[in-house]
């Protein structure tokens, strides 16, 4: 049973997502895969799929019409609105759709990425073992691109029965953890300090592959650091632009790169960085490797 | 792509005992580092390594990358962690680098890119003999991963060392030749550029329908033929 999907209207960097392209980077290609990874994964147990493509939108929304079939959906991510046919549902959640159901996100008070996740398979293509797109490489999802108003999504497998896991964890506040960086020597303990002490604001010059922060106490004003032999780069390490512009990198992040880099974002906090809207403040702490290691055992039990 | 060579010297210098440094990439990563600027030795040393890490696997290793100078290491932090991992890469380098690409490649360029004339001139040879001296030695593929199948190739002699253009052009097209910093470069991709553009290739590093999807690997023997 094929169920039919139509894209009635969506954002720019609306995009097909799945787990990412991983052991790719020899090639050039970096993993890509969701902002939000737990919103992902949320949203998959709430439409009972255990593994398969979704939908990434960002804070332009989204609409879709169901031309035939019907399907499971779920929903998480930030905070948005959503409507069914005009009605208004719990976010995050879930719902079935039937031929000629409308379903319409726009967003609410915070974040910067949500989900649609099916209980079918989305029918696209494996690129390199996975559907996720790839908007520096222009790979996976649909022919590497966004999705546009008209485009057809087509589903097969029956609409799963599973039932919703549980709601998420109350998100993390406080500073965003990082690691300290292959290149923090390069920098001196005056400037480190005044990272660690500082406060920035996430720019409106953000996307997959990376987010520009605004350093409102010009912390790296005057540091001066000429660009390096490349290195390979993974999501969250954070570089230091020649004018002294910090940039995280995102999961559509260059391969590789010269910039200095001070610090990585740990993996357990990655995904609540990628929430943050611009204009919102953020501030940085360091925390070890193995400290990591133990915050993500402890979300892992 | 900010990297000169410091030297391109073989012999004597290519069997210095180098020690890498190994430091984390995040929390799920460690950087394996043999110099911190792009010479021979440190390229020879990082690709030899990735070779032994790909023969001789490690637990919890989920994917090794030759970069430069350097080799990336990424691990599951659930199966094992930095100071064991760091403790098995240690044991496994050997001090020197014995390691050589059996593989080689020819690759024809149209040489008729916008900057030839230019770059001849400022190394102050007729395009045509640049061309020849362009071509006359074998190159490695110092490195991959820029962009999709991007290479850089290297080293050119010291009479061929320029640097990179001032000014960054936004886009070049898949197959451009570029020329910087004692190497020449493949663009598989349409990518922005700091590099003198020198020709074109109608080869392809690139092919996503492909597997593996791009067919030079870092340590590969490339020699360059001009066809007009």
């Amino acid at each position: 049973m094929t169920a039919l999907l139509r894209v009635v209207r969506a954002g720019p960097l609306c995009t097909v997502q799945e787990q990412g392209r991983f052991g790719r980077l020899a090639h050039g290609i970096s993993a890509s895969g969701p902002m939000d990874n737990d919103a992902f994964d949320l949203a998959g147990a709430l439409a009972g799929a255990d593994d398969g493509a979704g939908i990434e939108f960002t804070r332009a929304g989204l609409t879709l019409r169901m031309e035939a079939g019907e399907l499971s959906l779920g929903w998480a991510g930030g905070d948005f609105a959503v409507h069914l046919n005009g009605l208004a549902l719990k976010w995050p959640g879930c719902a079935a759709m039937r031929a000629g159901d409308e379903i319409d996100i726009s967003p609410g008070a915070w974040g910067n990425y949500g989900y649609l996740r099916f209980g079918s398979q989305l029918n696209l293509p494996l690129v390199l073992g996975s559907r996720a797109t790839s908007t520096r490489a222009r790979i996976g999802g649909l022919d590497g691109r966004a999705l546009q108003a008209g485009d057809q999504l087509s589903f097969s497998g029956p609409a799963s029965r599973k039932l919703p896991k549980p709601m998420p964890e109350e998100p993390t506040i406080g500073p965003v953890r990082f690691v300290w960086g292959i290149h923090a020597d390069v920098f001196s303990p005056e400037v480190r300090q005044r990272f660690v002490d500082g406060q920035f604001q996430v720019s409106s010059m953000m996307d997959r592959m990376g987010v520009r922060l605004i350093d409102e106490g010009g912390v790296f004003a005057d540091s001066g650091v000429l660009s390096l032999v490349s290195d390979p780069i993974l999501p969250g390490d954070i570089q230091i632009l020649g004018d002294g512009t910090p940039i995280v990198l995102m999961r559509d992040h260059q391969p590789t790169g010269g910039y200095p880099r001070i610090g990585t974002v740990i993996s357990a906090d990655f995904d609540r960085f990628a929430q943050i809207r611009p204009g919102e403040a953020v501030a940085f702490a360091p925390v070890s490797v193995e400290h990591a290691h133990r915050l993500l055992r402890s979300r892992s039990s | 792509m900010e990297q000169s060579p410091k030297t391109a010297a073989h012999g004597p210098l290519a069997r210095r005992q180098i020690k890498p440094e190994i430091a984390p990439l995040g929390d799920a990563a460690l950087l394996v580092r043999f110099g911190k600027s792009l010479d021979d030795v440190a390229n020879r040393a990082a690709l030899a390594f990735a070779a032994q890490l790909e023969t001789d696997a490690i637990a919890g290793v989920v994917e090794v990358v030759p970069s430069l100078v350097s080799v990336l290491v990424r691990y599951d932090p659930a199966v094992t962690d930095r100071i064991r991992l760091s403790g098995e890469l240690a044991l496994r380098w050997s001090g020197e680098a014995s390691w050589e690409s059996t593989r080689s490649h020819r690759i024809a360029v149209h040489f008729d890119g916008p900057d030839l004339v230019e770059v001849a001139m400022t190394l102050g040879v007729r395009p045509e003999d640049f061309v020849q001296m362009h071509n006359d030695s074998e190159l490695r593929v110092l490195a991959t991963g820029f962009a999709p199948g991007f290479v850089y190739c290297g080293f050119h002699g010291a009479r061929l060392i320029l640097p990179r253009r001032t000014t960054v052009r936004p886009r070049v097209p898949a197959g451009s030749v570029l020329f910087a910093a004692g190497q020449t470069a493949i663009a598989a991709t349409e990518i922005p550029t700091g590099w003198h553009v020198i020709g074109h290739t109608q080869f392809r590093n690139f092919d996503a329908s492909a597997e593996p999807p791009t067919r030079l690997q870092a340590g590969d023997r490339v020699i360059f033929e001009a066809i007009h």
